[in-house]
């Protein structure tokens, strides 16, 4: 017991909160907004950009949501995880994205819980449902609820490089890419007419495009914010944007499309590649494990200019052998190739004649299809001889190509009854890949595929 | 749908009623004849006659003017209680539900309505259950406290009234709380809802359900069809072109059951699932046979496209033409069986692909009530949930104070979820040890955990363990008696049917709910008097 009054008392309980009130005030006071306003924990969040509107955008109802839970937020998360596998488990899709948004609102800045749920979306989902624009539906709702994250996290590289990925990777090499590629600019929701879906593609571009931007944003966040991704080697992460306008470039090309855009495409791929991409500095370890030092290369980097940057001669061995070995993980050399190739307007004529026969002979016009397959052949024959493109001999896609061109060739010669010449151009491809099973089955898949268009 | 509505076995329902509140109402007769003899020797057994002589007097003597009087103070007891401080808290969640239902109004899609109807009737069930639960369960014990109830119980207001009083007080503040939450909920969801195409998914279908069999891919009768690889086997499925069928037999069809025009409508929800993608541009196929196994008799539909997870209505003709030929059938005269039953073969058309079903995947779509109708259906399913915990509450705080009553209630809710009655259900019947429910019952569950022993080892043959396994029975006996003192509250779940588009069929849950609702009366109230009978008022 003490000795103090009721009075003295209440007085020196008012003098104790005055007394405190100062430090909370000097750490604590809220800023105006205005650089350097607010004490001092205002301060340090604004210097170290820790405050909420630094990591992207506010969403008012995740905020309340988390105060009015306290520290219940993990047990939370945890209940509608639950919650989510079984409504997953049973097919429950609209409530399932129903509580995909409550949990993002509960951890609004954690990047897996972003990724994970646009993943699942975006993926999982679109595969449980048969219609193509019912999965493609779901995969631009996995992609703008990436797009969300992003917009709630605006320095993670993360999150911006699975945006693009869905751009590329999803729409772009899925199964059902042709559809896609064409949904995302003509969207099937009659609500659009016919048009894009302004919250998925703003800028009306082709998805490859669309990808080759926010790969950029991504490699700009990377370099602006330093936030370091994990996700792949840097030297194939920055790779990206250059691989993407390849993909445009290749994707017109599916889409029958070889005039003067096209090669444009390729000469900026090639571009992209060699002058943006090889020029890009990569810190890398030379030496080794353990004694190994970092160094500046740059892919695009001949042997002078090794020898330029690096001062030692045992240096400029090992540097090149790393530029070397960097090339070779990236593809460098085939990319270049292939460029360089297709950015010629003998291999766009020639792509055109094949594509051209395959059209002809769906629609059995068989002369113009066998003229049309000739040429073709013909022309890879002339370009696969090339000492600069030996590489593309080993190229998948356009072997398959020359190989079904082949194909239809023969099989409009056996129609008409006449016998197959032993020499014909690109005969020693079609020998050189007689064993190969894989491309065989993928070559004849698409022959019967041009059969039932018949 | 994604639940299988079942009905309630009524004889044998009727039946375990009996047998539970007869089993109980015995328990405790002969209880308080043997505790009187014990305590008055003698006189005990005249004193028991007196008490079951009360409470006929009680029972014939019943006021219906008391029983409101007493209803009326309740429920201004509630009220002064601020009970109805609740709708600050409606009114908050409705004021902001839309921040936390995903995007803009104008984006609401058909699928994301389900989500909208199920939040307004969860919000109301769990704003208004618990509000009646802790009043039903405090009221009592407080009266007691406070000595009001000895002044009730020494004017002629009688014990029984006391109990309904509460009882019906307490569900009236409820159903105003219920009343105006309904209605501005459903006002809100109408509201939320502006873009015509969801606007379209605001339907009250009336369904009739049939039975499901199936037919393997040789033909012949299988429980169930494949499983493609689910961890939910609710539905199975039926691989295209082979002899495999999901028949539907639908009964009770006449006339009445087609539309003004003589059409049948069958509406199906099949899904699809593709061994290889195919021709990706159309969806996978399905054809209906109506068969008349009197006669075997078929007629077999044009191919139809499966329209996965949204559902198809097709509208069948009563004048069945077969393409090419002239001869064309009646499809209640041809198809229907004397007994009234029609019955639907489905087959998948596409080979090595495969359509998934389940009982509610088919089903004859009756014409559409208005979606208020299924909406306030649902509302009564709740108002019927509300009754029971009152009821509930108010016997157990005859007996408990407040806040243990108030645990005895939620936890007897609790239990009363579909999966807790599952898992009794498989304990009880019969699932033991040698039936395949490893470990055994409780002791030998703990002899097991606490020796390591694998569950599928088998426990020495001695005295021990017989007796062990013996006193398993009986707690297994004791849990089957458990079990039917808790009440199933699958059936007042309603909220599915409505946020799905279907009505609440009265058969698979209004019929139950208000059947264990009534079943729940006579035994509490009759708890809840010969609590208060037998209890000290006067005391804190």
């Amino acid at each position: 017991m003490n000795a103090l009054t009721s009075q003295q008392r209440k007085l020196v309980y008012l003098s104790g909160i005055l007394v405190l009130l100062i430090p909370i005030i000097y750490l604590g006071l809220p800023s105006d907004g205005k650089s350097g306003s607010g004490g001092r924990l205002a301060e340090l969040r604004t210097r170290y950009e820790l405050g909420e509107s630094d990591l992207g955008d506010v969403d008012p109802s995740s905020a309340a949501m988390n105060l009015v839970l306290l520290g219940m937020r993990g047990v939370a998360v945890n209940l509608l995880y639950a919650e989510f596998d079984k409504q997953k488990d049973m097919k429950r899709w609209a409530e399932m994205q129903a509580t995909t948004e409550s949990i993002v609102r509960l951890q609004p800045h954690y990047e897996k819980v972003w990724e994970m749920n646009g993943w699942n979306l975006a993926y999982n989902t679109s595969a449980e449902w048969d219609a193509v624009p019912d999965r493609y539906s779901w995969v631009k709702k996995g992609g703008k609820f990436l797009i969300q994250g992003v917009k709630q996290n605006r320095k993670s590289t993360h999150l911006q490089y699975h945006v693009a990925n869905v751009y590329q990777k999803k729409i772009g090499t899925a199964d059902e890419s042709r559809f896609y590629r064409d949904y995302f600019l003509h969207d099937p929701d009659p609500k659009f007419k016919g048009g894009v879906d302004p919250d998925f593609n703003p800028k009306e571009l082709d998805n490859y495009l669309a990808a080759k931007e926010e790969y950029i944003k991504a490699c700009n966040i990377e370099d602006t914010e330093h936030r370091p991704q994990h996700i792949l080697d840097r030297s194939l992460f920055r790779s990206m944007p250059a691989r993407c306008q390849f993909d445009f470039a290749s994707g017109l090309q599916k889409d029958g499309k070889f005039g003067e855009e096209t090669r444009v495409a390729w000469q900026e791929a090639l571009s992209d590649w060699t002058r943006k991409y090889g020029q890009e500095v990569l810190t890398v370890p030379v030496g080794d494990l353990g004694t190994s030092v970092k160094f500046d290369i740059r892919l695009e980097m001949n042997l002078d200019d090794i020898k330029r940057e690096v001062a030692s001669p045992d240096d400029v061995v090992r540097v090149a052998k790393v530029v070397e070995q960097y090339r070779k993980m990236v593809n460098y050399y085939y990319w270049r190739t292939r460029g360089n190739c297709e950015a010629e307007r003998k291999t766009s004529e020639s792509h055109r004649n094949l594509y051209e026969a395959n059209q002809f002979y769906s629609k059995q016009e068989f002369e113009k299809a066998s003229e049309s397959a000739m040429a073709g052949l013909k022309g890879f024959e002339e370009i696969l001889h090339m000492p600069e493109y030996q590489d593309l001999k080993s190229e998948d896609n356009l072997i398959e190509e020359c190989l079904l061109g082949i194909m239809v060739w023969q099989d409009i010669n056996k129609i008409r009854g006449e016998a197959i010449p032993r020499d014909y151009p690109l005969n020693w491809l079609e020998a050189e890949y007689q064993g190969n099973q894989q491309i065989q089955l993928n070559v004849k898949r698409t022959f019967k595929r041009l059969l039932d268009d018949r | 749908m994604s639940f299988d509505p079942q009905s309630i076995p009524l004889d044998v329902a009727l039946l375990y009623w009996v047998i539970t509140v007869g089993g109980l109402a015995a328990t405790v007769l002969a209880v308080s004849l043997i505790s009187m003899l014990i305590t008055h020797r003698g006189s005990g057994g005249k004193l028991f006659a007196q008490e079951v002589e009360g409470f006929a007097n009680d029972l014939f003597s019943l006021s219906a003017r008391r029983i409101w009087a007493l209803s009326k103070l309740t429920y201004l007891e509630a009220y002064r209680r601020k009970a109805l401080a609740v709708f600050v808290v409606f009114a908050l969640l409705f004021m902001f539900a839309g921040w936390f239902m995903g995007g803009d109004s104008k984006d609401i899609s058909g699928d994301q309505v389900k989500v909208y109807v199920s939040f307004v009737l969860r919000t109301i069930s769990w704003l208004t259950l618990p509000l009646v639960l802790v009043l039903s369960s405090f009221g009592i014990p407080e009266d007691i406290r406070l000595r009001s109830l000895h002044t009730v119980v020494t004017k002629p207001a009688r014990r029984l009234e006391v109990v309904l009083g509460r009882v019906i007080g307490y569900s009236m503040i409820g159903t105003v709380v219920l009343l105006v939450m309904s209605a501005v909920g459903y006002i809100w969801i109408v509201r939320q809802i502006t873009d015509p195409a969801a606007k379209s998914a605001l339907i009250c279908r009336v369904p009739v359900f049939g039975r499901l069999t199936f037919l393997d891919r040789s033909g012949d009768p299988a429980n169930k069809g494949i499983n493609v690889g689910d961890l939910w086997e609710f539905r199975s499925y039926i691989e295209g072109a082979t002899k495999a069928r999901a028949i539907w037999t639908f009964q009770n069809i006449n006339e009445s059951t087609l539309d003004s025009k003589g059409n049948l409508h069958l509406e199906n929800q099949f899904l699809a699932f593709r061994s290889y993608k195919g021709d990706m541009k159309r969806s996978l196929l399905y054809d209906y046979q109506f068969r008349n196994p009197e006669t075997n008799l078929t007629y077999t539909t044009r191919a139809q496209p499966v329209n996965e997870n949204r559902g198809v209505t097709d509208v069948i003709p009563r004048k069945l033409t077969v393409p090419g030929e002239e001869k064309s059938y009646d499809l209640i005269k041809d198809f229907v069986t004397k007994d009234g039953s029609l019955t639907v073969e489905v087959s998948c058309i596409d080979r090595e692909q495969y359509l998934g079903m389940a009982r509610p995947d088919l089903f004859i779509r009756m014409p559409d009530s208005p979606f208020a109708y299924g909406f306030f259906k649902a509302v009564l399913g709740i108002e019927m949930l509300m009754v029971l915990m009152v009821l509930l509450g108010v016997a157990g705080s005859t007996f408990l104070k407040g806040p243990i009553a108030t645990v005895l209630t939620a936890v007897l809710s609790l239990l009363g979820g579909e999966d807790s009655h599952n898992f009794m259900d498989q304990l009880v019947m019969g699932r033991s040890a040698k039936e395949g429910f490893q470990g055994g019952g409780f002791f030998e569950s703990v002899y097991r955990i606490i020796t390591h022993m694998n569950p599928t080892t088998e426990l020495p043959d001695n005295a021990a363990f017989t007796a062990m396994q013996g006193a398993d029975s009986f707690l297994t006996w004791f849990l089957w008696l458990c079990k039917q003192v808790i009440p199933r509250l699958q059936y007042f779940n309603m909220s599915d049917y409505v946020s799905n588009g279907f009505d609440v069929p009265w058969e698979y849950s209004l019929f139950p709910s208000l059947l264990i609702t009534v079943g729940y009366l006579l035994p509490c109230v009759l708890l809840g008097y010969f609590a208060l009978r037998i209890r000290e008022l006067e005391s804190k």
